[in-house]
């Protein structure tokens, strides 16, 4: 299902901060499907986790003082070209969005794992029928922890919102426990007690259809606005050092404001004074610096495998080490790369909620090799890895 | 995706030219007439049409089927794939792809079997043969030859742009269009033009039905009127071949002409159509 829309849209979109899709293969005996994409060599989860290891160990790193103005401006306009041809991406969070290395394209930003996005003009269904769970908890908007039924582009607006935060600070900003992720139940008390620590509780004047919500009740019975008066973006914001008369505060608070009506859309937010404010954003985030951050491992095809048969993938996996613990988020990205004897620098990517399988590329059939893949990500989908039986696609 | 049609792949590569349409269907049209190969079309169409209601998907699913099934069709043999099997794939890949939500297997193929021997055992007596596993494999053969381009711009938007751009109230004309699109799923316009423009051909058979005059608006519009008339005359072609033809009667006959897979149409369970060379691999998943 969701490997379906998302060839479907991803063969559709175009635009230099989303993720594009080079080709697809089909192999029709095992039933996979692997996406061919460009290759991106960095990812906002690896950049803020070396700037946050960096800061632990009172490391500066040289990179443009604008860099997150850089970064901020392209994940929106990708966004804006998203929600323009009515896509929303309903998974946004700083794993997805990518940043190029060293070439021609050298520190653009690409929006990457579409996989849950869908189109919205015209909902056939509502959308929180198809898929239960779908925004990592973290960057999840309060409407959606709410009950809220529908997904709208300011969900995907407060999760940049959470993003920009944590570029600003090195820190997810609403960083929660994480335990059981497949709940079906949208309302998960943890993340709320979080936003609300660091927002204040909403309050009746500034969010009024909060009162709609389908969840309002429970929040009245489990919450005490009286426990977050002295609660405020402000103070967090101060706290590391974000001054509250800034540009980036002002835009962080709209971006991050509870009631979904009156946040803003990401055209207005591209136009903030910001964006206009000396230094500007630049095309290439890096600005000509040398970029600090290592680059991707690779896998193996024979770690690959010992990966998949110890079950002990966060050890093995590329870039992987201490994704599971330090940061409570599961691993992002496995890489792996063929043998230089069969496909030099080929390299496969697959998205956390697609599955790896032994195969390889030259499992799919002999036209794929005469492609050239030296420049890309090939993630794979398949519907053998499925736990309801019935085909993904 | 409501986004922008002329960066679509619809419009970069599933607009095709008249002349390649008639070229790739050459080897079809050496055994059957151009006459009869409508009909076969249309005769899947309305076998698509009539297992989306069964299965209660919106026109726009049926739609998308319709339009996959004539892409597949504008490149291959009616004998590479057998439509029996090629029309209920389409509806299964459309609904997905228009976010209907997944039909399920057993739903899928129990609905070709009701619909099958309710409605269509004047053409098909046997029982229906296919199987999920065919089902899965054919789709991943739809897949490729579409080059995986799953969005489909239709003229029922544009159309509705139209009608209240020149009048809020006009319900009729807007009915009357909305069934003369459908109707143009069964002429090969959707392969051949902008759905802007088969919206606008609608429109105008639709005025001329209802006798409304909107010469005055098409005139203000910097459209091709050319081609507006070129669709305009193939949906009327469709009415004119309607008029004198009574598919119930007839189609059992044309079917019997159709080119065929090479061996067995009616293959056993759980084994493929048995093109020989298209679809000799088993699929392995169910």
């Amino acid at each position: 299902m969701s490997a379906c829309r998302e060839i479907a849209l991803l063969r559709e979109l175009k635009h230099p901060n989303v993720i594009s899709l080079q080709k697809v293969f089909l192999s029709h005996t095992d039933r996979k499907v692997w996406l061919l994409f460009d290759y991106a060599e960095h990812d906002l989860w690896h950049i803020i986790k070396y700037h946050r290891s960096a800061k632990a160990n009172k490391k500066t790193i040289n990179v443009p003082k604008n860099m997150v103005k850089s970064l901020l401006y392209q994940i929106l306009d990708g966004i804006h070209y998203l929600h323009a041809n009515w896509v929303l991406h309903r998974d946004l969070k700083p794993a997805n969005i990518l940043v190029m290395g060293e070439g021609t394209e050298r520190g653009r930003v690409k929006i990457a794992d579409m996989g849950f996005a869908r189109l919205f003009n015209a909902p056939l269904k509502p959308l929180a029928d198809l898929d239960p769970v779908v925004v990592t908890f973290w960057y999840r908007a309060p409407e959606l922890l709410l009950g809220a039924r529908h997904y709208t582009k300011a969900i995907d607006i407060w999760a940049i919102g959470c993003i920009f935060a944590e570029l600003l600070t090195s820190e997810p900003i609403f960083h929660c426990r994480q335990e059981d992720i497949k709940t079906s139940n949208p309302y998960h008390h943890d993340q709320l007690d979080r936003i609300f620590t660091v927002m204040g509780f909403p309050q009746e004047k500034d969010w009024e259809d909060i009162r709609k919500m389908p969840e309002h009740n429970t929040l009245m019975k489990d919450f005490k606005r009286s426990s977050y008066v002295s609660c405020n973006l402000t103070k967090y914001m101060e706290k590391h050092r974000v001054k509250p008369d800034s540009k980036a505060f002002h835009l962080l608070q709209k971006l991050l404001t509870m009631d979904p009506t009156k946040r803003v859309t990401s055209e207005q937010a591209m136009n903030d004074p910001y964006f206009q404010e000396d230094p500007k954003p630049s095309s290439d985030v890096f600005e000509g610096y040398p970029i600090p951050y290592p680059k991707r491992e690779f896998l193996t095809d024979e770690e690959e495998d010992k990966a998949d048969t110890n079950a002990s993938k966060q050890q093995q996996g590329g870039g992987g080490n201490d994704q599971s613990s330090a940061h409570g988020q599961p691993p992002t990205k496995r890489v792996r790369v063929m043998p230089p004897a069969t496909t030099a620098g080929t390299s496969m990517v697959t998205s956390e909620y697609q599955h790896m399988h032994t195969g390889n590329v030259q499992g799919t059939g002999s036209n794929s090799q005469q492609i050239n893949f030296t420049s890309g990500n090939m993630s794979q989908t398949s519907n053998t890895s499925s736990t309801n039986g019935q085909p993904r696609f | 995706m409501a986004g922008n049609f002329w960066q679509s792949s619809h419009y970069q590569q599933w607009l095709l030219d008249k002349q390649d349409l008639i070229r790739e269907r050459q080897s079809d049209l050496k055994v059957l007439s151009e006459e009869d190969y409508q009909k076969i079309m249309i005769f899947f169409a309305n076998f698509i049409q009539a297992l989306g209601e069964q299965l209660k998907v919106r026109q726009q699913v049926i739609a998308t089927a319709t339009v996959y099934f004539k892409r597949f069709y504008a490149r291959n043999s009616l004998k590479s794939i057998d439509p029996w099997l090629m029309a209920p794939t389409c509806i299964f890949l459309a609904s997905k792809v228009e976010e209907f939500g997944v039909i399920s297997n057993s739903r899928l193929v129990s609905t070709c079997q009701t619909v099958v021997k309710n409605k269509f055992s004047h053409a098909y007596p046997q029982e229906y043969p296919y199987r999920i596993s065919n089902v899965l494999e054919c789709e991943f053969y739809l897949l490729e030859m579409m080059d995986c381009c799953l969005v489909v711009y239709h003229p029922y938007r544009p159309l509705t742009q139209f009608v209240s751009d020149f009048s809020n109230t006009d319900d009729t004309i807007l009915a009357v269009a909305w069934r003369i699109v459908n109707d143009s799923l069964r002429t090969d316009v959707c392969l051949l033009y902008p759905p802007y423009m088969i919206a606008l051909a609608a429109l105008h058979i639709a005025c001329v039905i209802q006798q409304k005059d909107l010469k005055s608006w098409f005139a203000e519009l910097s459209v091709d009127m050319d081609k507006i008339l070129e669709i305009t005359k193939q949906i009327l072609k469709l009415y004119e071949l309607w008029k004198n033809y009574d598919e119930k009667k007839e189609i059992s006959a044309v079917l019997n002409n159709m080119p065929k897979a090479r061996t067995s149409p009616t293959p056993p369970p759980n084994q493929g159509p048995s093109d020989g060379t298209q679809m000799s691999q088993t699929s392995q998943s169910t």
